[in-house]
């Protein structure tokens, strides 16, 4: 049995507390430029691109695709001990900005870099709602490469 | 003001696994050493540049107490070892301003005492809101300092066609330098079957795409040119220095644009090889007669190579195959068995193999010609050494 009481809590600060809020209410949302509409992550007090002061929480699509993955064959800390072999994977979701993330229901041997992935929600222990994605059929934005 | 720095001396401890020595006493062997090595005395010593501090090394002021220095120059950085150019840099700036007439860089780590603070409930650092120093995500198991390595290297392959067998020619090259350096941890010749049947540790990284975690120490003593040329030995300028480059753009262990944490992903875009150590040094690239740099995990090797235009985007796996890399080949890579196969002293041991291979002090693996020898790290810094 893993570990659970002892995964970390999120470090959440001012800047990227709207991000776990949201997390708690079921969605994912993203700081976005109110001047140049561009969203990025880790959440920020400036827009990174073109450094105005005004950030807009907005929904995200949810959608996006695997960016890269790894597959951890050991567990390096008791808390992912009885998980092995298990999935990580790197999200580029449609506006832009990449997150890790978990993703269910996939074998490694069915990973590809370029696929595409819709969020979910998952309470990893009491209080703790984290992102995780699905794999879906839907070729929107075509492969990565 | 230019920088007029050489270093004057080199020491190091015995690198071992499991040693039982405190970092104190593995660090002021390497110290004295270094001393011995220079023809100075530890009074001659009045700074210190350090980035290994405690809990994995130790922090400058415990190291001016025990060993009775009195500093009046000391720089200490964030507990990594991307550190060793930006260490080296403070010290070179240091003497050649006149701020410190000999500074020590000083590198002493028990990997293997400390494990527990890399990976795990005891990496607090991994919580950081940014991600863990290596991009590490502890929530979902994203966890040690490899993890980062292998997000990038499997974009790499993918986007690459590279496979885990092609980049076992780093590991293999580098582990052949080790079996000639009596001081490397690894002695024996590792095989493409070795390297593909052992265990996956963080797929796609087999056992030995990651470094050794051992216990060692190594001490370089910089100073002016001119007091260089007083000293023992024959000096070692640094001909040119270029720090860390930071920004979205850049991910401590992948390459500019492969997409990698918040990078823009493009494929097909040449670097900015942003090459002003060898400006600096006023040497290029084709001058280069062995090129060393931070093995930690062995597609660090292809994303350096690419970084400073050995090679193009995406060439860099094929570049290291047929032993170009290793002994006797056209860019030897890490010539003491780096990282990977000699110990794990956060570099500092490809640093004084460099000063040997320019003194020609380098044993049955001298390479032919030592004229200008190139550090570079896949986050950018570089320092070239040169005879004086």
């Amino acid at each position: 049995m893993s570990d659970t009481n002892h995964l970390p809590t999120p470090r959440v600060s001012p800047d990227s507390a709207p991000f776990w809020a949201a997390c708690k209410g079921g969605q994912l949302e993203l700081p976005v430029c109110a001047t140049c509409k561009k969203a990025h992550l880790p959440p920020g007090p400036v827009c990174p691109f073109c450094f105005s002061d005004t950030i807009e929480w907005k929904p995200a699509s949810g959608r996006g695709e695997i960016a890269s993955w790894v597959e951890y064959h050991m567990a390096f800390s008791n808390r992912f001990s009885d998980q092995v072999p298990y999935l990580v994977v790197l999200v580029e979701l449609d506006e832009g900005p990449r997150l890790v993330s978990s993703i269910r229901d996939t074998a490694s041997k069915d990973m590809r870099v370029g696929m595409r992935v819709e969020v979910g929600f998952e309470e990893l222990k009491p209080g703790l709602i984290v992102p995780t994605f699905s794999p879906i059929e839907d070729n929107a934005n075509g492969d990565l490469i | 003001m230019k920088i007029d720095a050489a270093i004057a001396g080199i020491g190091a401890s015995k690198f071992g696994r499991g040693l039982p020595d405190s970092q104190m006493a593995m660090g002021t062997v390497a110290f004295k050493k270094a001393l011995e090595d220079a023809g100075l005395c530890r009074e001659d010593v009045d700074g210190i540049s350090i980035h290994q501090g405690s809990p994995l090394g130790v922090d400058y002021d415990r190291v001016a107490s025990a060993l009775g220095l009195q500093l009046h120059y000391v720089n200490q950085s964030w507990l990594h070892g991307r550190f060793v150019t930006n260490s080296l840099q403070h010290a070179a700036m240091a003497v050649s301003c006149g701020m410190a007439d000999v500074v020590a860089c000083f590198t002493s780590v028990s990997f293997s005492r400390e494990r527990a603070i890399l990976a795990g409930e005891g990496d607090h650092e991994a919580n950081r809101e940014e991600g863990g120093s290596h991009g590490e995500a502890p929530l979902y198991g994203l966890e040690s300092p490899g993890s980062g390595a292998a997000m990038a290297m499997q974009r790499y392959m993918a986007t690459y066609g590279v496979t885990s067998a092609d980049l076992a020619a780093v590991p293999i090259s580098i582990r052949s330098h080790a079996c000639q350096n009596p001081a490397a941890i690894m002695q024996n010749e590792l095989t493409l079957e070795d390297h593909q049947s052992a265990r996956i540790v963080i797929d796609p990284l087999r056992l030995y795409d990651f470094c050794l975690l051992s216990d060692a120490a190594v001490v370089v003593l910089v100073t002016s040119s001119d007091r260089a040329r007083d000293l023992r030995q024959p000096p070692v300028r640094i001909a040119g220095l270029q720090g860390i480059q930071a920004g979205r753009e850049e991910f401590v262990f992948a390459p500019p644009h492969l997409g990698i944490a918040q990078q823009t992903f493009a494929p097909t875009k040449t670097y900015d090889l942003a090459n002003e150590a060898f400006e600096y040094a006023g040497a290029t690239i084709k001058d280069v007669d062995a090129f060393y740099t931070y093995d930690a995990f062995s597609p660090l090797v292809l994303f350096s190579l690419e970084r400073f235009g050995y090679c193009g985007r995406g060439e860099a796996a094929a570049f290291v195959q047929d032993g170009r890399i290793g002994p006797g080949g056209s860019l030897p890579v890490n010539t003491s068995g780096g990282l990977l196969s000699e110990a794990h002293v956060s570099g500092w041991n490809c640093i004084i193999e460099m000063v040997r291979q320019i003194r020609g002090q380098a044993g049955p693996r001298q390479l032919p010609r030592s004229e200008v020898l190139h550090w570079g790290t896949p986050w950018g810094d570089s320092a070239i050494l040169t005879p004086m």
